[in-house]
């Protein structure tokens, strides 16, 4: 009776333990995994804004009007004319 | 024996454990916990500004502030000398800042993410970064005025000033959350402790009336005619005369609302809501208006035009001194006779007079959503001399703002609604949308009054005796003005404030726009400076608004 008190004691004591053990090791891992989507979190609304701000920058019109400087758009055509509405309001082409 | 010594030595020593872990958990729980219990504040994301076509004109980027730990650093001077380079600023200003007593020191913010890497790369000790956002303007300054800018309180919270950011701060600030974690040493979330988070409330995105592509051509063209008159400032306003949605506002010269700090206050002033002014004549078709609405007269009334006109002791006279004989109300309004709307302004009464000053809404605030605006002052009646309801028809002796001008002058071409102005026409929270509708503030004239007044001020624009390049096969409406400014007690003879309102096209205003230039050099009137500017704009926004020619 006291060997199988013993034994039985044992064994639990075993088991609590590894219990421990093992709650305390994936508490450190959870805490790790935690830890690593907030810092992921962090970085994708760093890269969010990045992105905004990018795709704000090739949408503006000072964009467009390097771009227009760089090609000489504005120095070689002129598009848009009052004095040429001819070319401003120039029908469209039927195909059929 | 043996083991039951081992065995009460366990229980002693887990009770131990125990009765340490109640007093270290129960009976001393309050001290104990602020060691373990992480609370940090979650800030919430500004509001980003729109136009009405959804292209962002303000936005938010990442940002960082550098700090020193003084009492981690090795090698002061080296670090001063590396940080200097890395930031681009003098070694003495760092100097200047460091203090090795201190445990903490803030050194600069608004660092970009490229700067920040940089000066990462060098590996310094005692060096370190706070993560902040700060206001980015992919349009850099063109709705500088409008949208005002992000600054710091005494607390150093950031606050909106002037313009949106600081009539909407409260909008676009959000609500900051919050987040508490019970963490170990070495900053782990215990997860059975404490975990409690409450989300922040970001700020409101706003939606406005602006049309980007209008801001631009009112700024470029603008800036041209400042240039091109000699002007010392100037602004443009384009709103829809219908609703008082304001389409475009601008005046320069203006600041760079991400650098507004490197500017003086004066330049931070929005002139088109918070500089009074003597309108001039752009003021005689509202008094015409009033006029007609009254029944008072009708616009082929015919009014002797002989010559000066005495009020009390001050001879009023047309602005050549030239005069025609007998002209019609129209005429009056095409030639801009001051002495025939005199002969107006006496027919409507001075009581009339007033009464209309009042109902247009002078000396009182349109409320615009902008922060900054100033309402002027329309004195009581009971300090008007006569002199002064003779002048005032004719817009000279009255202050007020630009704002205030194309709200009662949109009021007589739509119809006769006094509408308030607006700029934000949609405020979205999340998947929430607030629509700001246009209010009509009250009714002034009937709309017969208005198409009368209307068909006069094309007439204005086709018989005024200066001559512009207007847009062919359109019909323009609009009135020029050139009102002198009052410099101790009288008016400087050099120095004039140059106008024009202006609507397209007349039949069904898509647009109406008000161009004033200060103090223009290359000539002082209205007709030969404004006018020109405003057709300049006019062209493009026919254009750009694909008005056809109705002529």
């Amino acid at each position: 009776m006291k060997k199988i008190f013993l034994k039985t004691t044992w064994l639990i004591m075993a088991i609590l333990v590894f219990a421990n053990l093992f709650t305390f090791i994936s508490g450190i891992v959870l805490s790790d995994e935690i830890n690593s989507f907030e810092q992921k979190t962090i970085n994708l609304h760093k890269i969010n804004l990045t992105l905004e701000k990018e795709a704000a920058n090739l949408g503006s019109l000072k964009f467009a009007r390097e771009k227009a400087k760089e090609y000489s758009f504005d120095n070689t055509s002129t598009p848009q004319s009052l004095d040429k509405l001819g070319y401003a309001y120039r029908p469209v082409k039927n195909e059929n | 024996m043996k083991i039951k010594i081992v065995f009460l030595f366990f229980i002693v020593f887990y009770l131990a454990i125990i009765v340490r872990l109640f007093l270290l958990q129960v009976v001393y729980s309050p001290a104990n916990k602020s060691s373990y219990l992480k609370t940090t504040k979650i800030n919430p994301v500004r509001g980003r500004i729109y136009d009405k076509n959804n292209h962002p004109l303000v936005l938010n980027q990442n940002s960082y502030q550098l700090f020193l730990e003084p009492k981690k650093i090795d090698d002061k001077d080296k670090l001063t000398h590396l940080l200097s380079e890395g930031l681009e600023v003098e070694e003495a200003s760092i100097s200047a800042k460091l203090d090795m007593s201190k445990y903490w020191l803030a050194i600069r913010g608004g660092l970009t993410q490229e700067q920040k890497d940089k000066i990462d790369k060098l590996k310094l000790k005692g060096v370190g970064f706070d993560y902040q956002t700060k206001r980015f303007y992919p349009e850099a300054s063109l709705s500088a005025h409008l949208a005002g800018f992000l600054g710091k309180n005494d607390q150093g919270e950031d606050v909106g000033y002037l313009g949106l950011e600081g009539f909407y701060d409260r909008d676009l600030r959000g609500l900051p959350g919050f987040v508490e974690t019970e963490r170990d040493i070495i900053d782990r979330p215990i997860l059975i402790g404490v975990q409690q988070r409450v989300e922040p409330e970001n700020g409101r995105d706003l939606i406005l009336t602006i049309d980007k592509t209008v801001q631009e051509i009112s700024k470029k063209k603008l800036s041209e005619g400042l240039d091109l008159y000699k002007a010392k400032k100037g602004c443009v306003i384009t709103a829809d005369p219908k609703t008082m949605a304001i389409l475009a506002l601008v005046c320069l010269p203006d600041y760079d609302p991400e650098k507004y700090y490197l500017f003086t206050e004066d330049f931070y002033k929005n002139s088109a809501i918070s500089d009074l002014y003597e309108p001039g004549s752009i003021f005689k078709p509202l008094i015409m208006a009033a006029a007609v609405e009254e029944k008072k007269i009708k616009p082929d009334d015919i009014y002797d035009e002989t010559g000066q006109v005495s009020v009390g002791e001050y001879n009023i006279k047309t602005w050549n001194d030239k005069y025609e004989g007998k002209i019609t109300m129209t005429r009056i309004l095409e030639k801009s006779s001051n002495v025939g709307m005199v002969y107006v302004g006496e027919k409507l009464g001075n009581k009339n007079i007033y009464n209309y000053l009042d109902k247009y809404g002078f000396g009182q605030l349109t409320n615009i959503d902008l922060q900054g605006e100033v309402s002027g002052y329309l004195k009581p009646r009971s300090d008007w001399y006569p002199i002064d309801y003779s002048t005032v028809t004719f817009g000279q002796g009255i202050a007020i703002t630009p704002i205030q001008m194309i709200r009662a002058f949109a009021s007589i071409i739509n119809g006769g609604f006094l509408m308030k102005p607006y700029v934000v026409q949609k405020i979205v929270s999340g998947s929430r949308v607030t629509e700001i509708k246009p209010k009509i503030e009250k009714r002034i004239i009937s709309s017969l009054t208005s198409e009368m007044i209307k068909k006069m001020l094309v007439s204005t624009v086709e018989n005024a005796e200066a001559k512009w390049s207007r847009p062919k096969g359109y019909v323009i409406g609009g009135k020029t003005g050139t009102a002198q400014v009052p410099i101790k007690g009288h008016y400087d003879p050099s120095k004039t404030i140059a106008s024009f309102i202006g609507f397209v096209p007349a039949s069904d205003p898509k647009f109406l726009t008000f161009v004033v230039l200060y103090e223009p050099k290359s000539s002082p009137w209205g007709s030969e400076t404004a006018a020109p500017l405003f057709f300049e704009i006019a062209k493009q926004l026919i254009v750009y608004y694909g008005i056809l020619p109705s002529q």
